[in-house]
């Protein structure tokens, strides 16, 4: 009896925990139907009849998150397993300096991205989005980790049968990291889709920017556009959360320093 | 013909030379194929980071861009002195301190109970992991609503916990699923009751994690500039939430590449010491 009324607590506590972490979004999605005392679509009617500068923004924070996640996974498949099997002299060095490089704030590596860029006269283009994105080091490290539990006879089995190791990856590599790609598909595109500093820094053209800086200059809009815009901006995150979210946990693992 | 013949039984003698012979040069062709794999990263990384970061500590040594005059330490010690530098370091120090600690406790508790004692619950870690994920743009409109009346850093304290407690547990639910069952039935036995056997069994197993996510959610406190700038909605704050990074987000916009640089590497430099600190921490105790 008593265990049980431990057990109700506890469960009252973590709702109660729950339901004030999810109140901001909640909220989010109730401030863009209510209006006028009444729950009525009129921001969404706003917002996609009015604002026509929502959709190339809308387009634009979907090139950048799309390619930047799918070319990711070309580069970061690869490093990790070149990371497992091949075996150098500082390895383990270089390893360390991949999660320091993922451990470092934004504000240390844009002024190197921008500098890179700069010389490649790349600034205030797609590209400048796009690219240094493509080399976060943050997937290499957690596909590292995740490859340790993979089994290795598998890829042993594909060496003798062919000598590509492209297709070895595909055949043999690629299948038993399908959760972990999963979850790191979902933690990259969400982080892609949230990029605040990059258009701001490296972006003049307005045409080229992204709808965070829409949703973040407030004042240039009505209330209703920014409501509506936020909620339409969360579907995304939402959708792939729905398909992926089962393997979060599964998927990254990083406890090895 | 006598040549295949030999190939496919060769005597023992000659069959090991032969395997040998066939085997070296191939392991060595595979082990290059591997480094080569690593290439296309390491070669975007040394473009856009690495080379730079060379440029970024020659930028940290010279007067300015056009003069080019080496002044060694100066633009450091400048920087050092320099009180929106020490302010931004205090408020980034102060949230470190307050905020990881509550950040860690609250992830451990919240991922134990799911992953143990309520684990019919377990949707509710959605509430947990959403914010995350989702964009702050989106959400910060709520924030400022919640918090119109609050003029003090307190906000940014809990849009910091509000955001990295997700991650957290993430990590920490999977170190707590991947614990071997046998252990608590183990320790039951010895009637040991549920919260003595969280105490001294199951958190200290999962200690790497934990350590890893002390130094994310460190690092994540220099992070924080994005929820902060959108919450406030410019480049200056109040003086309570001036962080390190509106210090360089601030230079970069004056384009003043002596004092954005001489931050850069200064912050790289702490974080390579907490990194550090903790990858000897693991070292060592993981034996």
């Amino acid at each position: 009896m008593k265990i049980h009324i431990k057990r109700i607590l506890l469960a009252f506590i973590i709702l109660s925990l729950a339901a004030i972490f999810f109140f901001p979004v909640a909220a989010t999605l109730a401030r863009s139907v209510w209006f006028e005392k009444s729950i009525r679509p009129a921001a969404y009617k706003e917002l996609f009849l009015n604002c026509f500068i929502f959709y190339p923004m809308f387009w634009n924070s979907v090139l950048y998150s799309g390619n930047i996640t799918i070319c990711q996974l070309f580069v970061i498949i690869p490093c990790a397993f070149g990371f497992h099997y091949a075996a150098f002299k500082g390895k383990a060095a270089l390893y360390t300096f991949y999660i320091m490089l993922m451990m470092m704030p934004l504000q240390v590596t844009v002024l190197p991205n921008y500098i890179g860029l700069r010389d490649l006269d790349l600034i205030n283009t797609r590209a400048a989005i796009i690219i240094p994105m493509i080399f976060s080091p943050f997937g290499v490290v957690v596909m590292h980790q995740y490859m340790k539990s993979i089994d290795d006879s598998l890829v042993e089995a594909a060496r003798l049968d062919t000598g590509s190791v492209i297709r070895i990856i595909m055949t043999a590599v690629v299948p038993q990291l399908k959760v972990c790609i999963f979850a790191v598909v979902l933690f990259v595109f969400a982080e892609c889709w949230n990029m605040v500093e990059q258009p701001l820094l490296f972006l003049k053209d307005n045409r080229l920017k992204t709808l965070t800086i829409m949703i973040s200059q407030a004042d240039k809009f009505s209330p209703a556009i920014i409501a509506g815009a936020s909620v339409v901006f969360m579907i995304p995150i939402l959708l792939l959360y729905m398909f992926f979210n089962e393997n979060l946990e599964e998927g990254l693992t990083l406890k090895e320093l | 013909m006598k040549e295949s013949a030999d190939k496919s039984t060769p005597d023992k003698a000659t069959g090991i030379l032969k395997s040998k012979l066939k085997h070296k040069p191939r392991r060595l062709k595979w082990n290059t194929k591997c480094m080569l794999c690593i290439g296309l990263s390491l070669a975007g990384t040394m473009l856009f980071f690495i080379i730079p970061y060379i440029r970024v500590l020659y930028y940290a040594m010279i007067d300015n861009q056009f003069r080019r005059n080496f002044v060694w330490l100066d633009n450091y010690i400048e920087t050092l002195k320099n009180e929106y530098f020490l302010l931004a370091l205090k408020n980034s120090m102060l949230l470190m301190i307050i905020c990881v600690p509550v950040l860690i406790v609250l992830a451990i508790m919240i991922s134990l109970a799911l992953s143990f004692g309520l684990r019919r619950l377990k949707a509710a870690r959605t509430a947990f992991i959403l914010p995350m994920l989702l964009p702050t743009a989106s959400i910060v409109v709520v924030w400022q609503m919640v918090f119109s009346e609050v003029s003090n850093v307190i906000p940014i304290y809990i849009l910091f916990i509000w955001k990295n407690i997700g991650i957290c547990i993430v990590l920490m639910t999977a170190a707590f699923t991947s614990i071997d069952r046998e252990i608590f039935e183990a320790a039951s036995l010895d009637g040991t009751g549920g919260f003595k056997i969280h105490r001294y069994i199951t958190v200290p197993l999962i200690a790497p994690t934990i350590l890893f996510t002390v130094l994310l959610s460190i690092v994540n406190s220099f992070k924080i500039f994005k929820e902060s700038y959108l919450y406030y909605g410019e480049n200056y704050p109040p003086e309570h939430s001036y962080t390190l990074q509106y210090y360089m987000n601030n230079n970069f916009l004056k384009l003043d590449y002596q004092a954005l640089a001489t931050s850069a590497v200064l912050t790289s430099l702490l974080v390579l010491v907490i990194v550090l600190a903790g990858i000897t921490v693991q070292r060592r105790y993981s034996g």
